[in-house]
């Protein structure tokens, strides 16, 4: 028998086929369609975020090999990785733009979601499983910002924990376990580092995993104008037609993230002291502006609560109803489904202007 | 109006009867009828050191305070001593104050010298000469408000001694007999050392009138003394002055050393333009152009001018680095190195030789060189991740392109 590599390959494939289900997989994979319409280019969105997020664990290993989460050697490690480590400017920018892009890409990929009615009967669990992805990423944002351990990261995290703090009852315990003590301080940047790099990774995965679970269950959302009218139904085969134009997608991604690195790298400032006085025009990273912003408008007081509390109580509210979307539009009332639409384009307005807002002052 | 009056005076006495109750001050009877005449002195009581030492009028003005009459609390017999005339003050103050037994179990840190100093100031000898407007004891420290020195509010408190020399000395008709200037005080209060006082509130570093002259000893610093009390704080300055050839030489010409080219009262900051060699330049005060002290201050000009232009061309290199996104610490960290050494540089100018100068410049020069070669190899590191960042997206498109040929022989939909 010849030992071509066409001959080995047949024998591993029968190897494998002898020990696992292979070939149920192999028929699954290929009957699993995706649908062709003119929303189809939104339903790349959640598997670039997923490809970007393989980047961050990536560049995240990488940078482990020479990051050192304590104040007093943070900002040295990351001067260090920045300047003297090969490549390792290109591995940190990489990781920060594709940690802001993987965002922006979280946030395309729920409103368009969102505006499709992809959240109704019966992918409820997947639209949970989103925002708790959603809530670990920006978790992801917050914790990996202050790791570099300079003025801007150091001051921003105090802002940003301080306004967690501001939630009654709860607020202060969970700000002083984030801080580790009363201030943000040296013990602050081990917790941070400690929630970014095991805890984070750890649920995110098992989420992640969750939310593919119910995708590959439940198939992709289809759109509604078909149950009325079957014959306008379009699918393409996952394998290989949409994986191939996702693979495409991917690459320009990847390029584009080459670009940023090489023009815009990621900066480090100045190293924190925990007893200089904040500097002007402290700002959070760009997909908390405009919680910052809007706490800004609020009055000192609004009735008998503080006017950040009250502030926080109305983006709870917010948050609320927009986490339980799927059971107040269950498609059963044009009506609401109309109400609940108009509320989501207001939601994108009101995000977007008061994200340029707080960008602009 | 009176009787507002009245009311403003019952709710200070009520005020000051309350604060008696809190923390009584002495003064018994001479405070009750004093201070119904005198609502200022009765205020500044209240903040006094010595009334809060338990020291009561009687202790400086002697007197009976429980006599409840004039008669019972100044007449004869009690030891009343009534006000006191300047020479009086500085002997009822020095009664305490140069008395060790007495100030070691009351202040044991305060020094009991003030009147033995005062004795060899300018103040004390024209006293003692019975010219009774100048400066003693109470003049500086007030009379019934006495604060601690290190009170703010303290007319000796460093921020507030300059003004308090000045109330007499910028005063042109109150010194006119004694024919001394009377623009110190408007000089001292543009100079570099009245700035970093009285703008910046440098109480600690910054030096006031006392720091040169003396306090209790004040008198105009000698020639001789000037090195030294410059050197006080300008340490290194007057020890290279001193060892320098031009310490004798100002010596043989009786020049103050430190004042002759830098003043005293108007001192301003020094530049590199002082060693030029052009009418006005410092060094052209003594020397003519063309000789040894001329050339050695051109040298220092030239070479001091080099530098401070090679730190533009650093700035401008790794300021274009940075933009780039380029990190260019260790080139920030050699400049700062080259920049103290151009500050070492400059206070190696008071030593007046041309190899002192020259060590240092070579220092300065490779510190210079390094900070340049992180500029040059950041800029060029940019260039390097530009050809890589082509290289890639080249390597990137053709995979997108094959990928985009794969989709496009793929079957067609359905």
């Amino acid at each position: 028998m010849s030992t071509s590599p066409e001959n080995r390959d047949r024998a591993f494939l029968a190897w494998l086929k002898d020990r696992y289900p292979i070939t149920q997989f192999a028929e699954w994979a290929e009957h699993k369609t995706v649908p062709v319409g003119r929303n189809a280019f939104w339903y790349y969105f959640g598997g670039i975020t997923l490809f970007l997020f393989l980047i961050q664990v990536g560049t995240g290993i990488m940078l482990m090999f020479y990051y050192k989460g304590s104040a007093d050697t943070a900002f040295e490690s990351v001067r260090f990785i920045s300047a003297k480590v090969p490549f390792g400017w290109l591995v940190r920018s990489v990781h920060a733009w594709s940690a802001n892009l993987m965002i922006l890409s979280v946030f395309i990929h729920m409103f368009s979601v969102f505006f499709m009615r992809a959240y109704r009967k019966p992918r409820e669990l997947t639209w949970l499983s989103g925002i708790v992805l959603l809530a670990l990423l920006l978790g992801f944002g917050f914790s990996g910002y202050l790791l570099p351990w300079n003025e801007l990261a150091f001051f921003a995290t105090k802002v940003g924990t301080d306004i967690i703090g501001v939630i009654p009852v709860i607020g202060e315990p969970i700000m002083y376990v984030l801080r580790g003590g009363e201030e943000v301080t040296g013990s602050t940047l081990p917790r941070f580092f400690a929630l970014h790099v095991a805890l984070f990774p750890a649920l995110l995965t098992i989420f992640i995993a969750a939310h593919l679970f119910f995708i590959q269950l439940q198939g992709i959302h289809e759109p509604e104008v078909w149950q009325e009218q079957p014959e306008k139904r379009k699918t393409m085969p996952f394998f290989p037609h949409f994986f191939a134009r996702e693979m495409l997608l991917w690459l320009i991604t990847l390029n584009i993230l080459a670009v940023l690195a090489v023009f815009f790298p990621a900066e480090l400032g100045v190293k924190a002291d925990p007893f200089s006085p904040a500097p002007a025009g402290i700002k959070p990273e760009w997909y908390f502006l405009a919680t910052f912003e809007f706490l800004k408008y609020m009055p000192a007081h609004v009735g008998p609560i503080e006017g950040e509390q009250f502030g926080l109580l109305l983006i709870s509210i917010g948050f609320l109803v927009w986490v339980l979307v799927p059971w107040i539009d269950r498609g059963r009332h044009p009506t609401i489904t109309k109400i609940v639409m108009a509320a989501g384009v207001l939601i994108l307005v009101f995000l977007s202007i008061m994200t340029y807002l707080g960008w602009a002052a | 109006m009176k009787r507002i009056g009245t009311a403003a005076f019952i709710v200070m006495l009520w005020g000051l009867s309350a604060s008696a109750r809190a923390n009584p001050l002495p003064g018994g009877q001479c405070l009750t009828c004093h201070a119904a005449e005198d609502a200022e002195l009765a205020e500044l009581w209240t903040t006094d050191i010595h009334a809060h030492a338990g020291l009561g009028c009687e202790s400086c003005h002697g007197g009976d305070p429980t006599g409840e009459t004039k008669e019972a609390a100044k007449g004869r017999g009690t030891g009343y001593k009534g006000a006191h005339s300047p020479m009086d003050i500085t002997m009822v103050c020095g009664g305490c104050h140069a008395d060790v037994d007495y100030m070691k179990e009351r202040k044991p840190l305060l020094p009991t010298d003030q009147l033995d100093k005062y004795w060899t100031s300018e103040h004390g000898k024209l006293l003692k000469k019975g010219e009774t407007k100048v400066a003693q004891c109470a003049s500086c420290h007030g009379a019934h408000g006495i604060l601690e020195v290190n009170d703010a509010k303290a007319p000796v408190y460093a921020a507030n001694v300059p003004a308090t020399c000045g109330h007499c000395h910028a005063d042109a008709e109150y010194m006119a007999e004694f024919a001394i200037p009377t623009d110190q005080y408007e000089e001292y209060v543009g100079s570099v050392h009245g700035r970093a006082l009285l703008e910046k509130k440098d109480v600690r570093g910054a030096p006031a009138c006392n720091d040169c002259h003396g306090n209790h000893g004040a008198a105009p610093p000698t020639i001789d003394a000037i090195t030294n009390i410059c050197g006080t704080c300008h340490s290194y300055n007057a020890e290279l002055f001193l060892d320098s050839p031009l310490a004798p030489a100002f010596e043989a010409r009786s020049l103050a050393d430190c004042v002759a080219c830098h003043g005293k009262h108007e001192i301003t900051h020094a530049t590199d333009d002082w060693l030029e060699d052009e009418p006005g330049g410092a060094c052209r005060k003594c020397h003519e152009t063309g000789d040894e002290g001329s050339e050695l201050a051109l040298y220092y000009a030239d070479t001091l001018s080099s530098i401070r232009m090679s730190f533009d061309e650093i700035d401008e290199l790794l300021s274009e680095a940075e933009e780039r996104g380029i990190d260019v610490t260790e080139g920030e960290d050699y400049k700062e190195a080259a920049r103290q050494g151009l500050m070492q540089a400059r206070t190696l100018i008071h030593a007046f030789s041309k190899p002192v100068m020259e060590e240092k410049v070579s220092e300065i020069a490779a510190n210079q060189a390094a900070a340049l070669e992180v500029g040059y190899a950041a800029i060029n590191a940019f260039e390097e991740r530009r050809r890589g960042l082509a290289i890639s997206t080249l390597l990137l498109l053709l995979l997108t392109i094959a990928v985009a040929i794969k989709i496009r022989t793929l079957p067609p939909l359905d």
